[in-house]
């Protein structure tokens, strides 16, 4: 497991050129240590999307600092070359809906990302239910996503997310479809993931459900980060 | 590595063999096209292979007897037979008109061969499927079986009433008509004699000429009215060379007299495929063309529309990490599965169907393999677009807005 | 272990590519130019060949009489019509004599005249001769010259002239006479034979050449067939052969005959042999002249042999022959054939032994190292 977690200084996006330039990041700053679980709280069009996107090594910033997993991946105007492997490898994605292929099993949804990494079939699976059992879901590993809850189905996304041991985990709005009790649960898994396996999560949220859970939140506005400490409430 | 393609396939197989079938039963059709232009080139080297000749004597200056009609007097043969390297010289006659047999008509060809223990004479058809060779002089018949008649049936040709006696496969003119063999004699009748109201308007035109109606001379109208109804003309003489005579030099000998036109084999050929069947051939070049123009557009919107579908879950992949490579391999796989699929029903569904054409239609082995090899590589420039439009995709729509 | 969704998916869709393979398969290998050939066969077999030669003729009659004026003139009545009963020497017609019976009696008058004639000049002559007598006893007595003595006999002579000369004219107008009367009797149309007309070409009144027929005669018992055989195909043809004739208009009845004879002529044109047949008993109801007939000469048998189907010779590159089944290959063996007969069997002289097996029909051309299926009939031929 790597150390360090995310960190970004100083992250700035710009859109356009001269006169019609937009700032859709002006100054960012954020860090999350491995194992720990924040929010990011901001209203539409305050550039919270940009800065996912640009967490997710998605787009490229304007300037500022980057580093994942204590490897810099962008320096004002460098970057490490392959995005995608570092997406692969060091990024894990959950989305608001699970987006599972739906022509694959769970098995094969999960253990897809070790395939493309290399991993041989018979050792991603193995990795794959190893994590869906962690996640309760490994009763469902032959269905198809069709076939599954929301509920699971969020969880299976959770464990494809996990799969790699990605250093971080960027989750945009994870709990938006989910009732209390869901929700909690989904919760509860992330942190209990983070704990586990020391990631790094950002979850991106306005969720009031779960708002109170977490111990630091981030929010954003028009392209400023602001840092807060959260309530903290423990999980039920 | 699992096979993105074939999960794919596997979890929406419906769609994708119905997909597979709906092109299949057009690239049926073109490999049908393909085979009847095959079938068209057949016909005429059957007709050539059938007849059992090394040359054709013909009316000068025609090119006849197939593509065009010819006229010489029967009796040439024998100085034909009489020349150096010539094995075997028949006279023979073809018309194609209408053969009845009780209340419907066939379009057949019709062919004057000398009948009785000529074997394997030029003319004589090489094979029967049932029944026997003609053996009476006059009033039997050989047919081809896609003429539809059956041993023992009787047909009537012109003024006359024919004995189905024997069957043939595959005895067809250059343009698919079924043949029909009948002696020599017949033949000659059939094709220049006229009908009864003929004869007798020409009896009295020849009565009514006081040259030929003299008083006290009733046998010169009579002599008239004989040559007036004899037919002593044929089509053409076939010549089968003696084992290791030079053709061309034999044929040049008898175009030596002037009065006949020699076609060798491979000029015969040349005619009948160049001339006479080269307009019906563009044709079916042009149809050619568009079906597999109209393939490759069907394909290329099936594989689009197919990776439509797919659209979001292509994004996603992009997003987690998966290579453009990967993806594009995904639906290239789908493109030739989906090819492959449509190839195999086609060529079963031309294959079973074909007997049922009226037109002959060969399928051969070698326009198989160069159809499929077609529906690959449609397939594949099809699936390009897709595979476009697949890796322009941004992966950041798949986190939203 | 319950089979998944995925396994079901899986196996279902391997069957349907398998199916689809292997119908790919047979299609490549048992259609096309890849596919065996279909054949029947047959075992040769021993048979005794009744060969016979088919040829097409017409009814004619032997003794046909046409009868006509010998000089142009008009047909003054006919008494007979066509399909009538004659008997030879029956009046059958008259031509008109026009103005024949007034030059007979004219030529009467004429032979009366000259048999006058004739007695005038034997008087004279007699006269002449008394006259000669007297005066040459005159002379013995002297009492007449030499001169005059001499002129009675120039006299005499004159009048014996003139008496032949009447006795001829007299002869002549009696032959002239005569003519006429033949003449006469010419217009007198008689049957010459007993048979039955067949042509009544012009009617009463009409005028007529010399020579042109006026009412056609036939004998029926002479009634024949004309007909012609192919001479490629009429070995063996000669007198007396057993025949069978088909009237075109009487289909399924045959009627019995036998050869008369073969023409010495024969058609060099249409390389036809012209033969005669006789009809064993005449048909009743005759049929009439030119009607086309089918006839059928039946040839003696030939002897016992080997003999094969005709749809079983063919030709392959200069040689004609057969192919036979060796192994279950099929091998062309090179043969004579012999004669053969009206249903299509050939004997075979040379090249294959009773119990060969041989290909009989097939679907395409043969080669020697064609694939063959034997089957027990071509599809497509008649069921």
């Amino acid at each position: 497991m790597t150390s360090e977690g995310i960190r970004i200084e100083g992250l700035r996006k710009r859109y356009g050129e001269g006169d019609t330039a937009v700032d859709a990041l002006k100054h960012v700053d954020m860090e999350v240590a491995p194992g720990e679980v924040v929010g990011l709280i901001g209203p539409s069009g305050s550039g919270k999307s940009t800065l996912l996107k640009s967490l997710g090594a998605v787009i490229d910033p304007t300037a500022g600092r980057m580093t994942l997993g204590g490897k810099v991946i962008y320096d004002d105007g460098w970057k490490v070359t392959d995005l995608r492997a570092l997406r692969r490898d060091k990024i894990g994605f959950v989305f608001q809906a699970p987006y599972l292929i739906p022509f694959l099993d769970v098995v094969d949804n999960v253990a897809l990302l070790p395939m493309l990494a290399g991993h041989s079939n018979a050792e991603s699976r193995e990795r794959a239910l190893d994590l869906l059992t962690a996640l309760d879901v490994h009763h469902r590993a032959a269905a198809m996503p069709s076939q599954l809850s929301g509920g699971e189905q969020q969880r299976v996304a959770i464990a494809r997310g996990l799969i790699n041991r990605p250093p971080v985990i960027l989750a945009d709005e994870p709990t938006a479809p989910l009732d209390s009790e869901r929700a909690m649960a989904v919760m509860r898994i992330l942190h209990e993931m983070a704990e586990k396996y020391q990631t790094a999560i950002i979850i991106v949220t306005h969720d009031e459900k779960i708002i109170p859970t977490f111990r630091r939140i981030y929010h954003i506005r028009d392209g400023i980060t602001t840092e807060e400490a959260g309530e903290g409430k423990p999980i039920a | 590595m699992i096979s993105l393609a074939g999960r794919d396939i596997l979890h929406s197989w419906g769609k994708f063999v119905f997909t597979g079938f709906g092109l299949g039963l057009l690239i049926g059709v073109t490999l049908v096209m393909a085979g009847v232009y095959r079938g068209m080139v057949d016909d005429g080297k059957a007709l050539l292979d059938n007849s059992g000749a090394d040359l054709w004597v013909v009316q000068r200056d025609t090119l006849g007897p197939y593509a065009e009609s010819s006229s010489i007097s029967d009796d040439l043969y024998r100085t034909v037979l009489a020349m150096p390297g010539v094995a075997q010289a028949a006279n023979v006659t073809y018309l194609t008109m209408q053969v009845r047999q009780g209340d419907n008509d066939v379009r057949a060809m019709v062919v004057g061969i000398i009948p009785g223990d000529a074997w394997g004479s030029p003319g004589w058809p090489p094979y029967l499927v049932d029944g026997r060779q003609i053996t009476r002089g006059h009033y039997e018949a050989v047919a081809d079986i896609a003429a539809g008649f059956r041993l023992g049936d009787e047909i009537t040709i012109r003024r006359n009433r024919y004995r189905v006696v024997g069957l043939t496969r595959r005895m067809v003119s250059s343009s698919g008509d079924p043949m029909v063999f009948i002696p020599l004699k017949d033949a000659q009748e059939a094709q220049f004699l006229k009908d009864n109201e003929a004869i007798l308007q020409n009896r009295r035109r020849t009565a009514a000429n006081p040259a030929f109606n003299r008083p006290g001379q009733p046998d010169i109208l009579d002599a008239v009215n004989a040559s007036q109804a004899s037919s002593t003309s044929v089509n053409a003489i076939l010549v089968r060379l003696e084992p290791g005579a030079d053709t061309e030099a034999v044929a040049q000998s008898i175009r030596r007299w002037k009065r006949l036109t020699v076609h060798t084999r491979a000029e015969m050929e040349d005619i009948l495929i160049g001339k006479l069947i080269a307009t019906s051939s563009k044709q079916i070049g042009m149809f050619l063309a568009i079906l597999s123009v109209v393939s490759a557009a069907i394909v290329a919107f099936i594989i689009y529309s197919l990776t439509m579908d797919k659209i979001r879950e292509i994004a996603v992949l992009k997003l987690i990490g998966t290579r453009n490579r990967t993806i594009a391999g995904m639906i290239l796989q789908q493109a030739l599965a989906l090819g492959a699929i449509g190839f195999a029903v086609g060529k079963i569904t031309a294959t079973f169907t074909a007997p049922y054409f009226p037109k002959y239609v060969l399928l051969l082995s070698q326009d198989a393999i160069t159809g499929f090899m077609a529906v690959l590589a449609i397939c594949a420039l099809a699936s390009l677009i897709a595979i476009r439009m697949a890796l322009k995709v941004d992966p950041a729509e798949a986190i939203g807005g | 272990m319950n089979i998944t969704t995925m396994q079901r998916r899986k196996v279902a869709l391997i069957a349907v590519l398998v199916i689809l393979a292997v119908s790919l398969g047979y299609v490549a290998l048992r259609s096309g130019p890849l596919a065996p050939v279909a054949v029947t066969t047959a075992d040769v077999e021993n048979r005794t060949l009744r060969p016979a030669l088919f040829g097409v003729g017409t009814i004619d009659a032997e003794r046909i009489y046409r009868v006509g004026p010998t000089f142009a003139g008009r047909v003054r009545r006919l008494t007979v019509n066509v399909g009538d009963r004659v008997v030879a020497g029956q009046l059958i017609g008259e031509m008109d004599p026009v103005d024949l019976d007034d030059r007979l009696a004219a030529q009467v008058s004429a032979v009366r005249g000259a048999e006058t004639s004739v007695s005038e000049a034997n008087a004279r002559r007699a006269h002449a001769a008394a006259e000669a007598d007297r005066y040459e006893s005159l002379l013995e007595a002297r009492a007449t010259s030499e001169e005059v003595l001499a002129a009675k006999r120039q006299d005499l002579v004159v009048a014996e002239a003139a008496a032949a000369t009447a006795r001829s004219n007299l002869d002549r107008m009696r032959s002239d006479y005569a003519g006429l009367q033949s003449q006469r009797g010419n217009l007198r149309l008689v049957a010459p034979a007993t048979g039955i007309v067949s042509l009544r070409e012009v009617e009463p009144g009409a005028a007529v050449a010399g020579g042109q027929t006026v009412i056609e005669i036939i004998d029926p018992a002479s009634l024949w067939v004309n007909v012609r055989f192919d001479q490629v195909s009429s070995a063996g043809l000669m007198a007396g052969l057993p025949a069978r004739v088909q009237l075109r208009s009487r289909d399924g009845e045959v009627l019995r005959g036998r050869v008369l004879r073969i023409e010495p002529r024969a058609d060099a044109v249409t390389e036809e042999t012209l033969v005669k047949v006789v009809f064993d008993t005449l048909p009743v109801p005759l049929p009439p002249l030119g009607e086309y007939a089918e006839v059928t000469v039946d040839l003696a048998p030939l002897p016992d042999g080997p003999a094969v189907p005709n749809a079983a010779v063919r030709r392959q590159g200069d040689s004609i022959g057969v192919w036979r089944l060796e192994d279950g290959e099929p091998v062309f063996v090179p043969v004579t054939p012999g004669k053969s007969d009206l249903d299509g069997h050939v004997q075979i002289l040379r090249g294959l032994s009773e119990g060969d097996t041989i290909i009989v029909y097939s679907e395409r051309e043969l080669s020697a190292n064609s694939s063959i299926s034997i089957v027990e009939r071509i599809p497509g031929g008649t069921p």
